[in-house]
């Protein structure tokens, strides 16, 4: 079983979410992020940030994928000042719902005023609301802007422990791990991380507060990147129990303490429709086959 | 409709009955009482939210006299498919009183950011709202879902769009109630607004069905009872010749209920089946579940 911490399933197809399945992913998070385009408006926010507690999670159930996000405001569009504030109004609306693990992706892109202010704002609305922070670091000035992220939330008094920081690479990782944050790691064919630099990471720093995603999204990007590593690292001759950790434990851990996030909900999914024989309640922890929905739920259209 | 106070009683004294944890009861009635007595509507969207931490999907359980007290308080009103979180959040729904607009906006603000199961609890209640007339199109809309759990909210067991949906949009309920697989018996009034368009487009739907090689579901031919004809009796001797005998059941269900010398001819050889059928051993509400059994 796999849990992929960060996949944007909005862009992907039902393909992928067949072949996810078949290769054991069982939970995904769904961090709010941008569509690759600046958005004008805030209706535009508010009907994504639907669609993340609505139709994504009902479709990927249909895979028999548990879907979780995260909610946030990304720091990309966190430059347009005006439209960010009416955005700021609308995330308490959305924060406290089920399934919603972390307020995120949040953090620095150019490392403007704007983006600072609004990365401040809403570490804040977290503590508020008793949630996990992810952290997207930048592409840009890369190893500055993941000090001052972690600076940052210091500053803020949110727990490290608490703070899941994402798109590591080898420059970053130490800090990170030292200063007791998590680290999570995106595996990108073409930028960020590759497999195999990965498992020469889990080989040097070990399994803890080590996680593995995809985020894979609409652009060239591995929906299945996070089997497909665990696979490499026990060809390594990575130890099973540290594959579990980096690939499924570590997420479900440190995303679980939003209260929203538990392994019964793959384990003993209930059955959409409570007309429908699936087999009764029973736990399945034995064979640790999850019990979701089939495909007698897909609807046609 | 008898009054709200009425109907919080009621599924007040359903929860204590349903084992909730005394903490989460506790939760909800601070939050029922803060919902009514606060000028913002923040309290209440933010308690609506936040059920799902007090409360679990677990089905109510209920007695037969309770689910009779529910038709009592709103006709017709069922929740024996309701589970404690929807109950919980239309209990504080309940709590929630403004002036006709003002409950409107705020209420419009949940159904647009609700999660799946908020939506489901909105639109299962809606037999309990006040302003049917201003939530009809609300109600309409809702049925262009394709999430199976928010379709069946509005569409089974509820009494609204039986009661409030015109024709047109009431044809469009079954026949995508049809389209999605969803169980016909679980629709309230089915058989006293069936109509001759929409056993018309029940019968082209068949045929397109056929056409493509698939299978009819047996609930269908509920609909072309009332207004059997040349064409229907075509269909059903065509579903007579079927060799699953779930849809021969519909078929000769269907020509059981027509009245029509043709119809009484093709039971003709049927003996067994129609036996059951007059002891009541075969009705719709059979063969819907027997199909769903099937399909899951």
């Amino acid at each position: 079983m796999y849990i992929d911490p960060h996949i944007h399933l909005v862009s992907r197809t039902t393909d992928d979410y067949e072949a996810m399945r078949k290769a054991g992913i069982v939970a995904t998070i769904e961090p709010a992020f941008w569509l690759g385009q600046p958005r004008t408006e805030v209706g535009s926010f508010k009907d994504y940030f639907s669609t993340l507690v609505g139709w994504e999670r009902f479709r990927a159930s249909q895979f028999g994928i548990v879907h979780y996000c995260t909610m946030g405001l990304n720091s990309k569009e966190a430059n347009n000042v005006a439209l960010a504030e009416q955005v700021m109004e609308l995330l308490p609306l959305f924060a406290g719902k089920e399934g919603v693990v972390a307020i995120g992706e949040i953090g620095y892109d150019d490392q403007t005023e704007a983006e600072d202010k609004f990365y401040r704002l809403q570490l804040e609305l977290a503590k508020d609301v008793n949630l996990p922070v992810l952290i997207h670091t930048p592409h840009r000035d890369k190893k500055k802007g993941t000090t001052r992220s972690m600076d940052v939330a210091e500053e803020h008094q949110v727990d490290p422990g608490w703070v899941i920081v994402d798109h590591n690479n080898e420059e970053t990782v130490k800090e990170v791990l030292d200063r007791g944050f998590w680290a999570a790691f995106t595996i990108y064919p073409h930028t960020k991380m590759g497999s195999e630099r990965m498992v020469e990471i889990v080989k040097q720093y070990g399994p803890e507060r080590i996680i593995v995603n995809s985020a894979a999204d609409w652009g060239i990007s591995d929906p299945l990147a996070v089997p497909k590593t665990a696979h490499l690292m026990r060809k390594m001759g990575i130890p099973e129990e540290y594959v579990r950790l980096t690939t499924y434990q570590n997420a479900l851990t440190v995303f679980g303490l939003s209260g929203q996030m538990d392994e019964n909900d793959w384990l003993k999914a209930p059955s959409i429709d409570q007309t429908k024989k699936l087999g009764g309640n029973s736990v399945l922890r034995g064979g640790q086959v999850p019990r979701v929905e089939g495909p007698a739920d897909q609807v046609e259209n | 409709m008898a009054s709200d106070i009425e109907m919080k009683r009621f599924l007040w004294k359903i929860f204590e009955k349903n084992r909730a944890e005394e903490k989460s009861i506790a939760w909800l009635r601070l939050k029922a009482e803060q919902t009514k007595n606060s000028s913002s509507n923040s309290t209440f969207f933010l308690a609506f939210s936040q059920a799902s931490r007090f409360f679990k999907k677990d089905n109510l359980e209920l007695s037969s006299e309770e689910k009779d007290q529910a038709k009592m308080l709103v006709p017709e009103f069922e929740l024996s498919h309701w589970d404690l979180l929807q109950t919980a959040r239309t209990y504080l729904l309940l709590h929630f009183q403004r002036a006709k607009d003002q409950w409107l906006d705020a209420v419009s603000q949940l159904f647009e950011t609700g999660d799946l199961y908020e939506q489901q609890a909105l639109y299962a209640s809606l037999p309990l709202m006040p302003f049917p007339e201003e939530l009809l199109s609300r109600a309409i809309d809702g049925c262009r879902t394709n999430m199976t759990l928010i379709f069946d909210a509005i569409a089974l067991n509820n009494p609204f769009p039986g009661k409030y949906f015109p024709e047109a949009n009431w044809n469009q309920l079954v026949l995508k109630s049809i389209f999605m697989q969803r169980p016909l018996y679980r629709i309230q009034k089915l058989d006293e607004r069936r109509n001759p368009a929409l056993a018309d487009i029940a019968s082209d739907f068949a045929h397109e069905r056929w056409a493509a090689g698939r299978d009819v579901m047996p609930e269908l031919w509920r609909l072309v009872v009332p207004f059997i004809k040349e064409k229907f009796v075509a269909d059903l001797k065509k579903v007579l010749a079927s060799n699953a005998q779930l849809e021969v059941e519909a078929g000769l269900l269907a020509l059981y209920g027509c009245e029509s010398e043709i119809a009484k001819q093709l039971l003709q050889g049927h003996n067994e089946v129609v036996m059951a059928i007059e002891y009541g051993e075969i009705t719709w509400e059979k063969i819907g579940r027997d199909f769903q059994e099937k399909r899951a």
